[in-house]
């Protein structure tokens, strides 16, 4: 099993208790989407998987090795396995779009090397091949900002493809894009899924791509675990209990 | 690695615990902060308003007995009023209890504090509209002014080298600062340092440290300097040095403090060590901002280095003193205009290099 979370709790010093006792498993080769309202833990819930949020009770297993509470070496060790895309980007936006392709590697380079910037061929030869996968080789020198939304965020998935992930987390990764740009960066989700046979967990709000990408759908709702099955299982009834009975679904085709 | 042990409480009292915590430690400082209330209206009223303005004596009765008495009387009245939940910190602190007397206690105390603060101010600057429009007074404000601008020319290669010294004086501060600055402010920066006791140890000392170095203005650094390395542009340097590397940690570490997190959380997702992360994620952000406060602090030490010279650092400052001592207005004028031409122009050229590179 490549990953198990089990009676997971999040409560922020704020005393926010967003997640209560969520129980999920992950086999590999899973592409998991994980619906629900804003604020309903989806967030909360991939960073407490990829370590940056430290969970305050439960137990997160990665490859059955207990990660809940690690720390330090063995934390660094485990996050270069997991990587991330962010609704945001997150880029470093007055560096160039290969470099920061680059720094998704910065696990695995010494702490000296990487501060230098005086990379080995390999791994220059694995960042242009990252970007060649997202179809954006002939950025590779402009500055990150200077990018449209839809191209940033190919460069963030190049830059968590340079870690190998085993795991690949995307928290929203379409929600400050486009319809149409949304279904391109979500094939190349759907694309490293199933050639590199990547474990995908990513959230989503549209039904549309989410029943078209996902093999399995959790859905959340103020940090409970409300559903969990087929995409195509969800139907009129269950959406107004995930989103409330207010809601109705805007198709975006 | 060690066990972790199961959940022990259940999560509802876990945050029932953080926020009964947390009132707690408001209410303490609620305490604390009405006390300094009642015993600063108390202190106020009796020595500036009753002592100095109402009785206007002259030499104010001072007792540490007294003063004891006072703060005695406010420890009791402010916990008293902070134990009944109806006082201004209460308020502040969301520790009190809502009602129209809370209401009316800290709106009728907030505005005595105002009041009394004003008032005392008052008393205490000796406003005197009457001194402000004497004739005496404006008779030599003019004979000043009047030679202030005639200038005596006589000097100007003199105050034009002393120039260029308080320039370099200045510049020279800037530069060494800036290697300094950059080392400390990553260990002043509040995001980088909180995460474990011992670096925020660090932060915590090296905060009061720096705090302490700027508060001393770069006039008194000058006058210790001047007597350990003896009068003279050195002094003038060394003492603006020391104030430039407190205030501008403060500003470069609070443009760390104000970065995007978003990027942190990348990379530190990525696996990188903690050089890694400040390497590569906070730098790139930090570089402008820290580039705009250096070219704006040199425009400031400029500034700084003529009033410097005034006890001795040297450059043109010295040189007003000189001709300040010996009454020769007209050569004062002179060098007034040429420390505002200066500093006029440095003012335009550091406010155009930091819009280009923005």
């Amino acid at each position: 099993m490549l990953l198990r979370i089990e009676n997971l709790h999040k409560i922020y010093k704020s005393g926010t208790h967003a997640l209560k006792g969520v129980n999920l498993q992950v086999s590999e080769g899973e592409f998991l989407v994980v619906i629900g309202l804003s604020g309903s833990g989806k967030s909360t819930l991939l960073r407490c998987v990829n370590r940056l949020l430290e969970p305050t009770s439960g137990k997160i297993l990665f490859f059955d090795k207990d990660i809940t509470h690690i720390k330090g070496e063995e934390l660094r060790s485990v996050k270069k396995q997991i990587g991330i895309v962010f609704q945001q980007f997150n880029l470093i936006k007055r560096r160039s779009v290969l470099s920061n392709v680059i720094n998704g590697r910065l696990g695995s380079l010494g702490t000296f090397e990487s501060i230098l910037e005086n990379y080995s061929d390999g791994v220059l030869a694995d960042a242009r091949k990252c970007l060649e996968t997202v179809g954006i080789p002939e950025y590779s020198s402009v500055r990150a900002d200077t990018l449209s939304g839809g191209q940033q965020q190919r460069v963030a998935i190049a830059r968590s493809l340079m870690q190998n992930p085993k795991l690949l987390l995307a928290d929203e990764p379409v929600a400050s894009l486009d319809p149409a740009t949304s279904n391109s960066i979500m094939q190349y989700f759907d694309r490293i899924n199933k050639e590199m046979g990547t474990t995908v967990i990513c959230s989503l709000h549209f039904l549309s791509l989410v029943r078209r990408y996902a093999t399995r759908v959790i859905a959340l709702k103020a940090g409970e675990l409300v559903y969990e099955g087929l995409p195509v299982d969800i139907d009129e009834a269950w959406f107004k209990k995930i989103y409330g009975e207010e809601a109705e679904e805007v198709e975006i085709k | 690695m060690k066990d972790i042990p199961p959940l022990e409480k259940l999560p509802h009292e876990i945050m029932e615990e953080i926020r009964e915590r947390e009132r707690k430690v408001n209410f303490v400082k609620a305490i604390f902060l009405d006390i300094f209330f009642v015993f600063y209206s108390i202190l106020v009223i009796q020595r500036a308003i009753y002592y100095k303005f109402i009785l206007d004596l002259r030499d104010i009765p001072f007792s540490w007995t007294e003063i004891g008495w006072i703060f005695a009387t406010s420890a009791i009245i402010g916990s008293l009023w902070a134990y009944s939940r109806t006082s201004l910190s209460c308020k502040l602190f969301g520790v009190s209890k809502d009602g129209n007397v809370t209401k009316w206690t800290v709106e009728i105390f907030a505005w005595l504090l105002f009041d009394i603060t004003f008032i005392a101010g008052w008393i205490v600057t000796k406003i005197s509209i009457v001194s402000l429009f004497s004739a005496d007074g404006i008779h030599g404000a003019e004979r000043l002014f009047g030679a202030l601008f005639t200038p005596q020319f006589g000097i100007f290669d003199d105050a034009l080298f002393a120039m260029i010294e308080t320039i370099y004086i200045a510049l020279l501060a800037t530069l060494i600062s800036i290697p300094i600055t950059l080392f400390i402010s990553f260990f002043t920066a509040r995001n980088l340092m909180r995460d474990n006791k011992f670096t925020f140890a660090i932060y915590y000392i090296l905060r009061i440290i720096l705090n302490f170095v700027r508060s001393i203005e770069p006039l008194i650094w000058a006058i210790i300097f001047s007597v350990w390395v003896g009068i003279g542009p050195f002094a003038g340097m060394i003492a603006l040095l020391v104030h430039t590397i407190a205030s501008n940690a403060k500003l470069y570490s609070e443009a760390i403090e104000g970065i995007e997190e978003g990027p942190v959380e990348a990379i530190s997702a990525t696996g990188a060590n903690k050089v890694q992360i400040v390497w590569h994620a906070v730098v790139p952000q930090i570089v402008l901002p820290f580039l705009s406060f250096t070219i704006y602090r040199w425009d400031i030490n400029v500034r700084m280095a003529t009033i410097i010279g005034l006890v001795g650092g040297g450059g043109i400052g010295t040189m007003l003193m000189q001709y300040q001592g010996l009454a020769r207005w007209r050569e004062v004028g002179l060098i007034v205009i040429m420390i505002a031409f200066v500093v006029y122009i440095m003012d335009y050229i550091s406010a155009k290099i930091r819009e280009a590179i923005y």
